[in-house]
């Protein structure tokens, strides 16, 4: 029992090592994946209680390797099912188009409002999958093993779907005159 | 972008990526929510700690949950009884080894099997 209670102990440890690595991680990821803070907080925590759950089996099965990918991919399903538990029951509009905008400091709004706006309203404007490699890419700081991992994707796969997105995104926000509409 | 690129150039898809990284900067959480999920958390583990505490009990309290600790220690008696036995036997034939070594040996393998028993997964 004893050895039951120290292994307890460290695993609560190490989850707590976890939780202060990654809530920012996560609520990230939430934040640009939803589009609003309250939704942001209330996934933020769900995941984190998921991920205690199911924590020992995940540091068993993870060899070692880090666990960032599979706290993402927790997130991520959580927000999926937000996304469908609502398409079922339409209640109030989602927040979906709040000023993604608030995040950044006044001085990034002064200087570079419009071009930032125009960039966040480009990656809406992608496939989920898409968008969501940009987002743990560029808001995570995420490599494409990384992404790949927690996407369920190859690592080639997921190189081409950023390079996709990337090239995607910039025809978006690109003006219109580049684009070829004038 | 500044309209100088295209957007499939490379300089075109770098001056994008520069973008991505101010658009997309990460984003602090709230300081309620850092301490919300850690007032959860610990209420799970106490919650989790109280109704294992209290299942131990109540279980030793009922007789019917008596059938397993007792199966094993019989069975960990005779498993012991058995080895033992067959150690003998190996003694006479084998003459290698000592009766007590083998006992030592029997009271260990029990020991270990009680163990493993015993011990909640």
């Amino acid at each position: 029992m004893a050895q039951t209670d120290e292994r307890k102990a460290a695993l609560d440890a190490d989850f707590s090592e976890l939780y202060r690595s990654h809530l920012r991680d996560v609520y990230s990821y939430l934040y640009y994946r939803v589009g609003n803070h309250h939704d942001a907080e209330d996934l933020t925590e769900q995941t984190f209680l998921q991920a205690y759950r199911h924590f020992e089996r995940a540091q068993r099965e993870s060899d070692g390797r880090p666990l960032r990918p599979w706290l993402i991919r927790i997130a991520h399903n959580l927000a999926a099912n937000l996304y469908r538990d609502r398409s079922r029951r339409p209640q109030s509009r989602l927040e979906d188009d709040a000023p993604v905008a608030t995040a950044h400091s006044t001085e990034e709004l002064v200087n570079g409002r419009d071009e930032l706006a125009r960039v966040l309203e480009g990656v809406k404007q992608l496939p989920d999958d898409r968008r969501e490699a940009l987002i743990m890419r560029f808001a995570l700081g995420m490599d494409n093993r990384e992404i790949a991992r927690a996407l369920g994707r190859t690592d080639g796969a997921t190189k081409v779907l950023i390079h996709r997105a990337i090239r995607q995104l910039s025809a978006i926000v690109a003006p219109a005159e580049e684009r070829g509409d004038a | 972008m500044s309209g100088r690129e295209s957007p499939g150039s490379p300089a075109g898809a770098a001056e994008v990526e520069g973008l991505l990284r101010r658009a997309l900067a990460p984003v602090e959480p709230p300081e309620d929510l850092a301490a919300r999920v850690r007032g959860t958390l610990q209420s799970i583990r106490e919650t989790a700690a109280e109704e294992l505490e209290g299942w131990e009990l109540a279980a030793m309290r009922d007789p019917r949950n008596w059938v397993r600790p007792a199966v094993a220690v019989v069975g960990g008696a005779a498993a012991g009884a058995g080895l033992l036995l067959l150690g003998l036997h190996q003694r006479r034939r084998a003459r290698a080894r000592t009766l007590l070594e083998r006992a030592e040996q029997t009271a260990s393998d029990v020991a270990a099997g009680a163990r493993k028993i015993f011990d909640p997964r």
